[in-house]
């Protein structure tokens, strides 16, 4: 059965406002053992206005990542005319952009849970977690960046004719374009994970949206940049 | 350090997915790229409508993840007021967004191209709602299916979304597309 006090406590901490939980999630934590993720949870969502939460939290960011996002088009749009005339590229546009963007949520929402953990101490650089993860995400995106710019070369191949040299251009672009983006998004999910998880905020709410924006505007940016130089 | 670990092969598995599913709205998008971009705005948009649903829907899973795994949300339950809670915010979401991309899209259209099309607004804001609405139940299923079964749904939940997602909002894109001109 479950301690008045407990109760007492969760509902304590259920209204608390978000940048002053910190000192009170602490002393339950330590006084009836509650991880502090969970603790962390209940005060972040599980009280009445969980919608608005959500909202406040994210819409900004939102809207953010969609006007980046546009400038990333915006690249794309210069270079239309070269891009759209290779059909592996086209074909490869929204696998790029899927395969970069999910890099970017796996990487934020793993860095998050590790941030939750308590997983993220001492100096980053030789954090084991951390390291291994980078590996792991780089090893797995230059693997899948093979396998697809090899299918959609092969598809081409039933709708246009294919030269050599333009196949191995095609297949340039995409590993560069992802071992590039894969870096750059490990660097902004640490820097502002921490920040985010320092200002007593989840960072599952701001990670996301902005490695996600970062990678499509990286991808087309880096997509257009590599098709002036490279075709 | 054991790099080919149970995440490794759990976040290959599903990328490898999410090529397969990508290379099918690549495929899409080239045979109907001429038709897609009868407006030129569309291009410029694009970026941020087919990541609008990995961003909502992600973090949207992520939440969900979390809360399932502090045993804060019940994964036999899809009836509670944390996840309708989640629904409906990422429904608000998509539609804001929407129409965010909707106004991008009529501004680019009258100072590049000096034609005032107001009603390349909807283009967006119809196919994001048809897009994300389609979206949202599946990560929701998802996420509570792949937790049940044991797996880890950060793993796997992101790439399943961008996946699912592109071919829904390139359909989407274009069906209103095809409705509207």
């Amino acid at each position: 059965m479950i301690h008045k006090n407990v109760i007492k406590h969760l509902l304590k901490i259920r209204r608390l406002k978000k940048n002053e939980h910190h000192a009170m999630l602490y002393k339950v934590h330590k006084k009836y053992g509650i991880s502090k993720r969970t603790l962390f949870y209940v005060k972040e969502y599980d009280n009445s206005n969980i919608t608005r939460t959500i909202l406040k939290e994210s819409v900004l960011i939102l809207l953010l990542a969609s006007v980046i996002s546009s400038l990333g088009g915006f690249a794309l749009a210069n270079v239309k005319t070269a891009f759209f005339s290779i059909i592996p590229l086209i074909i490869m546009l929204p696998v790029l952009n899927d395969m970069v963007g999910d890099y970017g949520i796996i990487i934020s929402s793993k860095f998050s849970g590790m941030l939750h953990m308590g997983r993220i101490r001492g100096n980053i650089l030789m954090n084991e977690h951390l390291r291994k993860l980078f590996i792991q995400i780089m090893i797995i995106a230059l693997l899948t960046a093979s396998i697809c710019s090899i299918i959609a070369l092969g598809l081409s191949t039933f709708a246009t004719t294919l030269t050599y040299d333009i196949a191995l251009k095609v297949f340039l672009i995409t590993i560069i374009d992802v071992i590039v983006l894969v870096s750059i998004l490990f660097i902004v999910a640490i820097a502002a994970g921490i920040y985010f998880y320092k200002k007593k905020e989840d960072p599952n709410n701001f990670l996301i949206p902005m490695t996600t924006s970062i990678a499509d505007f990286g991808n087309m940016l880096i997509l257009a940049l590599l098709v002036m130089m490279i075709l | 350090m054991q790099i080919i670990d149970r995440d490794f092969k759990e976040i290959f598995t599903s990328e490898i997915i999410s090529v397969l599913g990508g290379l099918v709205a690549g495929v899409l998008l080239a045979l109907y790229v001429q038709k897609l971009f009868i407006i030129p705005s569309l291009i410029v948009i694009l970026p941020g409508f087919l990541e609008m649903r990995g961003n909502i829907s992600g973090s949207f899973a992520s939440r969900l993840s979390s809360g399932l795994f502090l045993h804060v949300i019940n994964p036999l339950k899809y009836s509670t007021r944390i996840v309708k809670g989640n629904i409906v915010a990422s429904f608000i979401l998509a539609i804001i967004v929407s129409l965010a991309l909707g106004f991008m899209a009529f501004l680019f259209t009258y100072f590049v191209f000096g034609v005032f099309l107001v009603s390349i607004i909807f283009i967006p804001l119809i196919a994001g709602i048809i897009a994300n609405a389609i979206e949202i139940a599946i990560t929701l299923f998802a996420t509570f299916y792949l937790f049940r079964k044991g797996h880890d749904p950060n793993n796997i939940i992101g790439p399943f979304i961008t996946t699912t997602g592109d071919i829904t909002s390139i359909v989407s894109l274009l069906v209103v597309v095809v409705v509207m001109i």
